[in-house]
């Protein structure tokens, strides 16, 4: 049995964040080696200010009262937590070039890497997730 | 009341954080013990249960009490096979004909989500300061979940001067007779 977990984030909404920083967690906390990829709009999970404002989908945004009623820890928390469990992050070095941004624009303790760093971890991965 | 070793409150938590809260508490707990978490996702019944069996933890149950879910987790036996060596045993499928006492070691939490009619409970770790609530000259079957902590349970009762002590074996994992509750 494969014990790892390969996660592709490469959207920037708020509902792709909690669908990626969900999964990744719960993987880490069942011991679990998570990697994720984060390419074009997945970025925004991970950059210092983007990430504390993700937008929800047009037309969703009374799904905000929802979230404060349930509970639902932020983007930033998950994001340390995830961190605080092992999970490890690789930002798209050809989309960090598309988009003008460095290393320093993220989160601390991110990787950056190419396509072959992720398809060499997701090689024995299962399941390999794409969001 | 279900009794644990550890109480982890993870009440008004969202998945998946019951999860790594649980995963966080697990780590602080001993091998064998028992942890409570008290929630009140609806979800980590099913989450827990989950969990448990992919880390290698023991699942007991969940017990639902005013809108909050007391789930009971055993710390898993990563423990290496250990011979078993008490030389007096008994199959399990003989001890309901055989007059005597059923004594069962597991933890309290375990005995509490099933355990055979008329057994009674002393975890392994409270036999050495409770063996004289028992009656050495007659017949005690030692059953634990799988003859493990029965062996050494059997072990420290006749050394002690009890006369008939039995393993059970296999153990609690292939009783499929009736079973009582305390929940």
């Amino acid at each position: 049995m494969s014990n790892k977990v390969a996660i592709i984030a490469a959207n920037g909404g708020l509902f792709d964040a909690y669908k990626v920083f969900n999964i990744a967690t719960a993987a880490a906390a069942s011991d679990k080696e998570v990697q994720i990829f984060f390419t074009f709009e997945g970025l925004n999970l991970i950059h210092k200010q983007a990430m504390h404002n993700l937008e929800m989908p047009e037309g969703k945004e009374h799904f905000a009262e929802g979230f404060e009623k349930a509970n639902i820890p932020s983007i930033p928390e998950l994001v340390e937590m995830a961190q605080e469990l092992g999970v490890t992050f690789i930002a798209c070095q050809m989309t960090m070039d598309v988009m003008g941004l460095t290393k320093e624009d993220f989160v601390d303790g991110i990787e950056v890497g190419g396509a072959v760093t992720f398809l060499e971890f997701s090689k024995d991965a299962a399941p390999t997730l794409t969001f | 009341m279900i009794q644990a070793n550890q109480y982890l409150d993870a009440k008004g938590l969202a998945c998946p954080m019951p999860i790594v809260k649980t995963k966080k508490a697990m780590n602080d707990l001993e091998e064998g013990h028992v942890l409570e978490v008290q929630a009140t996702d609806k979800g980590s019944i099913a989450d827990l249960a989950a969990w448990s069996s992919s880390v290698g933890h023991q699942y007991l149950g969940t017990v639902e009490e005013a809108d909050v879910l007391y789930h009971y987790i055993r710390k898993g036996t990563n423990e290496p096979e250990v011979e078993k060596t008490f030389e007096h045993t008994i199959p399990l499928d003989e001890i309901q004909s055989q007059e005597g006492l059923i004594l069962d070691v597991r933890e309290a939490a375990e005995y509490s989500f099933g355990h055979i009619e008329g057994a009674i409970s002393i975890p392994l770790g409270e036999l050495d300061s409770r063996m004289t609530e028992l009656d050495k000259e007659k017949e005690v079957y030692v059953i634990c979940r799988t003859g493990k902590r029965s062996d050494l349970a059997a072990q420290l009762l006749a050394k002690n001067g009890f006369k008939k002590v039995y393993n059970v074996l296999p153990g609690m994992t292939e009783w499929d007779g009736k079973i009582e509750k305390e929940i």
